[in-house]
């Protein structure tokens, strides 16, 4: 008697829930379309994921990005970017966000990550871009982990059309080139920024560097290359690596260089603004 | 060996420091950060157990762990300047971790990250091994743990100088500050394994600690083991402290500063000051872990970095006032 009448209320309850399950189903069923349009719903811990995920999803799907997207000097959608609540990465905010998808880089803290991942969150990695192409495949896995595969694959198209008009611009054979760098540091062959100079027509392996390093001025001066290409990251912050630039030595070598410019934030991440930067370059040196 | 009475404070200390980790370990759990700054309450079940708990938890064996280490090592070394960084053990695990991190291993979990570390820290031990020889000479200890901890850095710069981006490279430098942030209960299961068999060797060798308060020779006059009672606390700190750095990177001074504030009111006596070290060890680093999440909204400051900024004036007023002690 007493486990029957223990059982009963459970049973109750189990066929209540059946119910109201297959009433859902029903109307879902019955609503279809708009239940198809339900966008996943992300959040983002890092730069280039935040700039990412703005040029692909739509603003309804993004529920929070870095604090760093919305520096002007860091990030190329800044603007955009401060219209949605802001993170600093730590995983009991994030969470708290209940996105649907947490994007975050291969190179964002592991803790974070695997954090993120006990608390049952669906976290989706992403290398850092090193090359135009490394752009494109990652707005297309963006998109397609967001649901907007048609949109990304759009994006893509247009980004890949308005490269190749750059390149048919761009001056043939290659034109010798240097990136400075504030602080003397520049970007060798394995990069983003070296891919953007190539397809404006520019070569840059006067450091003869893979990645990324100290410039070595003997090697600066004995290649001797036509281009000097500066990459301006808060130049007006006073700093030792802005002081650089006023190295006498250094402002003699460019004096009697072509000097061009793009803004660091445009190589940093891979964005549309990538391109604008191979343009930016192709301008001026028209302009010259 | 009785070892003389235990001092009259003893009891009353050990309350008071239970007594602040009863307020501490509450209110770590009742204090979240979120990008509006500091929020108060316990938060739901998932954020408390997966996040609040583990975070309260590392913290507390982590500084604990730094406080008994930093004890031992002043009392084997007889040197209140003495504390886990000195014999290279921390810089040798955050090479291990630099290693891992740079090889790009440590994007398959972070737990090969940990496993780097204690790598280091136990090579850096092998290597003091070599370099200490069998002999008990403690100076010769201090000049290899000198030399390692200059060759673990040298090791780390150039590591970073082949790190494959700048993005890279600042993770490492913001990983081995230390910090408690988003650490789960992966690094606590990580960190005991290793911490509790380190706490046990320091701890066997508290009677021998005692002894060599009264120098090599007559401790080993009085047939203590004196070679045993060093390779006990080296060895017990390397496990102990490699693994804190494995789970939240490298806290600095906490191991320095705990014991010698406690010294005067244990009487002087090392195996006195190995358990109430590990407690004001655990309390100092949750309260400056507490601190970091009281700060204004922002990204959160780094644990290694707070406890660097409490410890260093530290430091500097000790080195002052013993040189006011040999003046005088």
């Amino acid at each position: 008697m007493r486990s029957s009448r223990g059982r009963s209320p459970l049973r109750a309850a189990v066929t209540g829930a059946y119910l109201s399950l297959s009433v859902v189903a029903g109307l879902s069923l019955l609503a279809g379309v708009p239940a198809r349009a339900q966008l996943p719903t992300v959040a983002s811990i890092n730069l280039c994921t935040d700039q990412l995920v703005l040029s692909v999803a739509d603003p309804g799907q993004i529920l929070s990005l870095s604090w760093l997207a919305s520096d002007p000097e860091e990030s190329m959608l800044a603007a955009e970017a401060a219209r949605y609540p802001q993170n600093y990465g730590s995983a009991e905010e994030v969470i708290q966000v209940g996105a649907d998808i947490i994007l975050a880089g291969t190179l964002t803290s592991p803790f974070t990550r695997e954090l993120l991942r006990r608390l049952g969150a669906t976290v989706v990695e992403i290398e850092p871009e090193t090359s135009l192409d490394d752009t494109y495949r990652n707005l297309l896995v963006v998109g397609a982990a967001i649901d907007r595969a048609a949109e990304s694959g759009r994006l893509v198209a247009r980004m890949r059309e308005r490269a190749d008009a750059i390149q048919a611009r761009a001056p043939t054979p290659l034109r010798t080139a240097v990136i400075i760098r504030p602080g003397g540091f520049t970007i060798g062959r394995e990069t983003l920024a070296n891919d953007v100079l190539g397809l404006a027509g520019l070569q840059n392996d006067v450091a003869e560097l893979d990645r990324w390093g100290s410039l070595s001025v003997e090697a600066l001066l004995s290649a001797r290359p036509e281009f000097v290409v500066i990459t301006r990251y808060r130049m007006n912050d006073a700093s030792l690596a802005n002081a650089f630039f006023a190295h006498p030595a250094l402002r003699r070598f460019s004096a009697q260089q072509k000097t061009l410019a793009i803004e660091a934030r445009q190589v940093a991440c891979g964005t549309p603004a990538s391109l604008a930067a191979a343009e930016a370059l192709l301008e001026q040196m028209a302009a010259l | 060996m009785s070892g003389g009475p235990v001092p009259r404070r003893y009891g009353l200390l050990g309350s008071c420091l239970a007594l602040s980790l009863l307020v501490l370990v509450p209110l770590s759990l009742w204090i979240g950060r979120d990008g509006g700054g500091p929020h108060f309450g316990f938060g739901t079940s998932d954020i408390l157990r997966e996040i609040r708990v583990p975070r309260t938890l590392v913290g507390l064996f982590v500084g604990g762990t730094l406080g008994l280490c930093g004890a031992a090592l002043q009392g084997l070394l007889r040197n209140p300047l003495a504390e886990p960084g000195i014999l290279g053990v921390s810089s040798g695990a955050a090479f291990g971790a630099v290693v891992v991190y740079y090889f790009g291993f440590a994007a398959s979990g972070s737990l090969l990250l940990g496993t780097g570390a204690v790598l280091g820290s136990l090579g850096a031990l092998g290597l003091l091994y070599a370099l200490a020889g069998r002999g008990i000479d403690l100076v010769r200890l201090i000049l290899a743990g000198v030399g390692i901890n200059a060759l673990a850095a040298a090791l780390t710069s150039l590591a970073l100088n082949f790190a494959p981006s700048p993005y890279a490279a600042l993770e490492i430098l913001i990983w081995m500050f230390g910090t408690l942030e988003n650490r789960s209960l992966a690094q606590l299961w990580l960190l005991l394994p290793l911490a509790v068999p380190g706490w046990m060797l320091v701890i066997a060798a508290a009677r021998g600690l005692d002894a060599l308060t009264l120098g090599e020779d007559v401790a080993g006059s009085l047939g203590f083991r004196v070679r045993r009672t060093l390779w006990l606390v080296i060895a017990g700190a390397a496990l102990a402290v490699g693994a804190t750095v494995a789970v939240c990177g490298v806290v600095a001074f906490v191991g320095l500063v705990v014991p010698h504030l406690l010294r005067p009111l244990v009487g002087y006596r090392p195996s006195c000051l190995l358990l109430p070290s590990f407690l004001a060890g655990a309390a100092l680093t949750l309260a400056a872990d507490i601190a970091i999440r009281l700060m204004p909204p922002g990204p959160e400051l780094k644990l290694g970095v707070v406890t660097a900024l409490i410890g260093a004036p530290f430091f500097l007023h000790m080195v002052l006032s013993s040189r006011q002690r040999t003046a005088e």
